[in-house]
């Protein structure tokens, strides 16, 4: 079972920041797509390290895909 | 790693969850909230008197739910707030009293504006989060007023 671990820190002003983690590619899109529609509009986004990453299913089927090969 | 968001708040909501975050922002200031309009101090007090007006940005109260000049009224230490739905259907704060300067009341005025747009957008998150069945792993208030929320969500 993939666990997504979410940060949200709300400033005094209301400004919003969301840290989404453990989440890659599409899920990852997800889980912001959703949060705006909750929390208002984007001011700014940045993708980390973790967004590029393949999602688990796909990175398992490559590794049998290796394995396969040998 | 995964995202990183900035959201800028937008307050669209119908009257019982604005009430809920003007009366929750009004708890966290100390600032009482009066029975009724018609009690106003700042309707009786002479044109003289400093009133300022702020407007909560990208905000809209519903309109079925409130008709126009139907408010909330909140009061500490002489200074009366009036939280009420402008003609364009926005939410208005009038900060008005005796023995304050305009300067003061805006200031108590923009304070309370942030307070309530914290505290309806609190409302909102956590109540969606609730909704989408998340696990509330951690949440704290920081010395500068910041919640942090953490939560988990598991995927099969």
């Amino acid at each position: 079972m993939e666990q997504h671990n979410i940060e949200i820190t709300i400033s005094p002003d209301g400004e919003v920041m969301v840290h989404v983690k453990g989440a890659k590619g599409k899920a990852c899109m997800e889980y912001a797509k959703w949060l705006t529609q909750v929390v208002g509009k984007v001011k700014d986004q940045k993708m980390t390290s973790e967004f590029y990453e393949p999602e688990t299913k796909a990175r398992i089927r490559l590794c049998q895909d290796i394995k396969n090969n040998e | 790693m995964g995202t990183v968001i900035i959201l800028t708040p937008v307050v669209i909501a119908a009257w019982p969850a604005i009430a809920a975050a003007v009366t929750a922002a009004a708890v966290g200031m100390g600032l009482a909230v009066k029975e009724s309009a018609a009690e106003s101090v700042t309707e009786k007090q002479p044109e003289t008197t400093p009133a300022v007006e702020v407007e909560i940005e990208d905000s809209q109260i519903l309109s079925q739910s409130l008709s126009r000049g139907k408010e909330m009224v909140l009061t500490k230490d002489g200074v009366e707030l009036k939280i009420s739905r402008d003609e364009r259907g926005g939410i208005k704060v009038c900060a008005g009293g005796l023995g304050h300067t305009k300067a003061e009341l805006e200031a108590i005025a923009e304070e309370f504006v942030k307070k309530t747009t914290q505290c309806y957008i609190y409302n909102r998150t956590v109540t969606e989060l609730k909704s989408k069945k998340f696990q509330m792993v951690n949440e704290e208030v920081t010395e500068d007023g910041t919640i942090r929320i953490h939560v988990r969500h598991s995927e099969e």
